[in-house]
């Protein structure tokens, strides 16, 4: 098992890697856009393929909420070194789940400072958890909120079809 | 039992940060011409120590005491310098300039993406944290006047 702080160091090489390559002067908004998506996408293969190192011991999941619970407890717990704080859901197919110490903003504030590059630390968890779900055959989408360092809501909704 | 104040700097000389708790008498100059002149007399003090001892140094300056306080001085392989001073009654505060290092200083500067390592240090995270360990520590709290 590697130091746990490399992945760290490599996560946030890659955040500033994207979003130097993305750097586009004239407008901004746009490669905002731009980086986040990359990073998402990043986060997707990552949690597409490492889904499937998780599982290899686990029979199918019964159903949707068995699987966000697998997500919040094994899969939170081996990637992040602890579980999610709080689960919830409207039973309609959106979840949130809170992480009260997201690992990734846990060292950067504890209150609002640095709060508008939150988003940049949170889009590879986001399309990691999209890449872990699509792989089990949930399609959905998810979007993360941050109002208070270091937590972080990950919200996911699911598309039916 | 007190600790004065405390200066961080990098290995070029940059105070990357500087703290005051019980501070009675300011220096007179700005706070930029103090990280100066602390940080060439550190370096003197260093060489000094280094060409003058009697024999192999392992390392080096630890510490100078006047008849009213203590400069405790704790100098990282790469070059990061952590100065803390207090009155001299204290016991020897290494291990606290260790712990400010290791605990806080790698904690939420090195990494904290958001924080450069070699200009002066604005985290919030990082100054309150400091701050709380340093009135956690035993010979903040008992404080005789």
């Amino acid at each position: 098992m590697a130091d746990e702080s490399l992945i760290e160091f490599l996560h946030a090489e890659i955040v500033k890697y994207v979003i130097d390559s993305n750097d586009d002067k004239v407008n901004t908004k746009c490669s905002l856009q731009k980086y986040i998506s990359t990073l998402e996408y990043l986060g997707y293969i990552t949690g597409f393929r490492i889904i499937e190192r998780l599982t290899r011991e686990w029979s199918p999941f019964k159903n949707e909420l068995e699987t966000m619970k697998f997500l919040c407890t094994d899969f939170w717990s081996s990637i992040y070194m602890k579980q999610i704080d709080n689960l919830r859901t409207n039973h309609k197919g959106v979840y949130v789940l809170q992480d009260n110490a997201f690992r990734y903003l846990v060292h950067l504030s504890s209150q609002k400072q640095y709060l508008e590059f939150a988003p940049r630390f949170v889009a590879f968890t986001c399309g990691l958890i999209r890449g872990a779900l699509s792989n089990l055959g949930i399609t959905c989408l998810v979007t993360a909120e941050v109002d208070q360092m270091p937590a972080c809501k990950f919200h996911i909704q699911v598309q039916r079809s | 039992m007190t600790i004065y104040n405390f200066y961080l700097f990098d290995k070029n000389g940059t105070l990357l940060y500087y703290a005051e708790w019980f501070r009675v008498k300011q220096s007179g100059m700005t706070r930029e011409e103090e990280g100066k002149l602390m940080y060439g007399m550190l370096f003197s003090l260093k060489t000094f120590v280094t060409r003058i001892s009697p024999m192999d140094v392992k390392e080096g300056f630890l510490y100078y005491k006047t008849s009213k306080y203590v400069l405790n001085y704790f100098e990282t392989p790469t070059g990061l310098k952590f100065v803390l001073n207090t009155d001299i009654v204290s016991p020897n505060n290494r291990d606290i300039l260790q712990q400010i290092y290791s605990q806080i200083y790698v904690e939420y500067v090195v990494k904290n993406p958001l924080c450069s390592m070699n200009e002066a240090i604005e985290s919030e995270l990082f100054k309150t944290k400091l701050d709380e360990f340093i009135k956690r520590t035993p010979i903040y709290s008992v404080r005789s006047v």
